[in-house]
């Protein structure tokens, strides 16, 4: 079961993450598909940047002990052509996200989803923007 | 005079799609033409491949063939597809096994190595990807008149090709002397028409690109020639013929097929380079590598 999970899992984060990674040399090459990360933290920064988007969220833990997960996503032209753009996640915001933790980095972790928590059923940067 | 039969209403779905995470029902390859006695199949979305395309089932696939004020079909497009990503012998439409049968045996040996390397492809460093190669982007002819009309036509790929553009010469030259030619990435291309097809003859290519994501080699006697046919508004073919006597027995035959994309896309900037962060995420490369974000832009050996 929890294989499974961990492939369909996969196969959500394939949606943002697409090429080359992907695309070359498979998500398991470079992602540990049956390792889930889910967690709230604060947006530092969006790079819309080639070839892939990256999302960098600060948190922190019950110690206060602050990790930044650097998030992969797919290229900002495909997630502009969905009708998304910069003012759509900001750094500062509070968001909620699941991710597939890196094989051997696992803070660089592939994007499955990630919410605002002040909106937590719309999905930033998946499908069609909403008007 | 190539002999082109358009079947426009012979739609027949041949295959389910691989799953695709989507929802509704499968994509499928459809059969949209005839060319040359072949059928032309537009193969099913895969992933992000044809993301931004129309779907072959649309009615508007089909319409006829728009022209440029002289008479020649505009090859503009954009497009999607046309090419292979990740193995030109299954993407070229040939049978498991068949292309590796007429490779040499220092070429099967390359293969073989590059196929157990993790990250040794020249492309995914933002190097340019070439012939025949095509990822999930848009790319487009750009057709060029001047006041002598057509003289050149550019291929701009929106990625897989580092910025670069093709050039392919309208203007009636000839390729330069061999012994003169340096080898680059896509070579020298030299383009006519043969009817309603664009034929583009390349030489003097380099030996270092793959032709597909699992590393099939050629050589700098590489000699390619390319027969793009727009069959309909939504479909255009390229029948490839790769000739290499440095890593082929005997010439090889492929075809693939490109799909028109919805109104409104277009081509956008994307600057490999600019960010590349690929393999840090498993270890294999580290922060500065060379070709990754921080190092210098180079082929890792």
């Amino acid at each position: 079961m929890r294989t499974r999970c961990g492939i369909m899992l996969a196969a959500v984060g394939v949606a943002y993450l697409t090429v080359p990674a992907v695309a070359h040399h498979g998500f398991d090459t470079e992602y540990d598909s049956t390792k889930t990360i889910s967690a709230t933290g604060v947006v530092s920064k969006v790079e819309w940047t080639n070839p892939h988007m990256h999302v960098y969220v600060d948190v922190t833990d019950t110690a206060g002990k602050v990790k930044t997960y650097n998030l992969e996503l797919t290229s900002p032209n495909a997630i502009q052509r969905q009708g998304w753009n910069k003012n759509d996640l900001l750094a500062g915001e509070k968001v909620t996200f699941k991710a597939h933790a890196g094989k051997v980095e696992e803070a660089r972790a592939a994007l499955d989803s990630l919410v605002k928590t002040s909106a937590p059923n719309q999905e930033i940067f998946k499908g069609q923007r909403p008007d | 005079m190539k002999k082109m039969l358009l079947v426009a209403a012979a739609i027949a779905v041949l295959v389910p799609a691989f799953p695709s995470g989507q929802r509704g029902p499968a994509p499928a390859a459809v059969v949209v033409g005839q060319l040359d006695g072949r059928p032309v199949v537009q193969p099913p979305q895969r992933g992000a491949s044809y993301r931004d395309s129309i779907n072959p089932s649309d009615p508007a696939m089909n319409g006829p063939v728009p022209r440029m004020p002289d008479g020649r079909p505009d090859l503009t497009g954009p497009w999607e597809g046309g090419g292979s990503d990740g193995d030109i012998e299954s993407d070229g439409g040939l049978k498991k096994g068949e292309l590796d049968a007429l490779l040499l045996p220092w070429a099967k040996a390359l293969k073989a190595e590059r196929s157990k390397a993790i990250y040794g492809e020249p492309y995914i460093y933002c190097l340019p990807m070439s012939v025949p190669r095509i990822n999930p982007y848009p790319w487009k002819f750009a057709m060029t008149y001047t006041s002598k009309g057509l003289q050149y036509i550019y291929a701009l790929h929106e990625t897989g090709d580092a910025g670069a553009h093709r050039v392919i010469y309208m203007d009636g030259r000839k390729h330069p002397d061999p012994e003169t030619l340096i080898p680059s990435w896509w070579g020298h291309s030299i383009g006519r028409w043969e009817g309603d097809t664009l034929v583009v003859d390349t030489v003097g290519y380099n030996d270092k690109f793959w032709f597909d994501a699992i590393g099939t080699p050629h050589t700098e006697k590489l000699h390619t020639t390319e027969r793009w046919t727009r069959i309909s508004y939504g479909t255009l073919v390229n029948d490839f013929t790769i000739e290499d006597p440095g890593t082929f027995t005997k010439p090889v035959q492929l075809r693939f097929v490109a799909r028109i994309v919805k109104p409104g896309v277009e081509l956008m900037e994307y600057i490999c380079a600019e960010n590349n962060q690929i393999g840090l995420a498993g270890g294999y490369l580290k922060p500065g590598s060379p070709g990754i974000a921080g190092g210098p832009p180079s082929i890792p050996k």
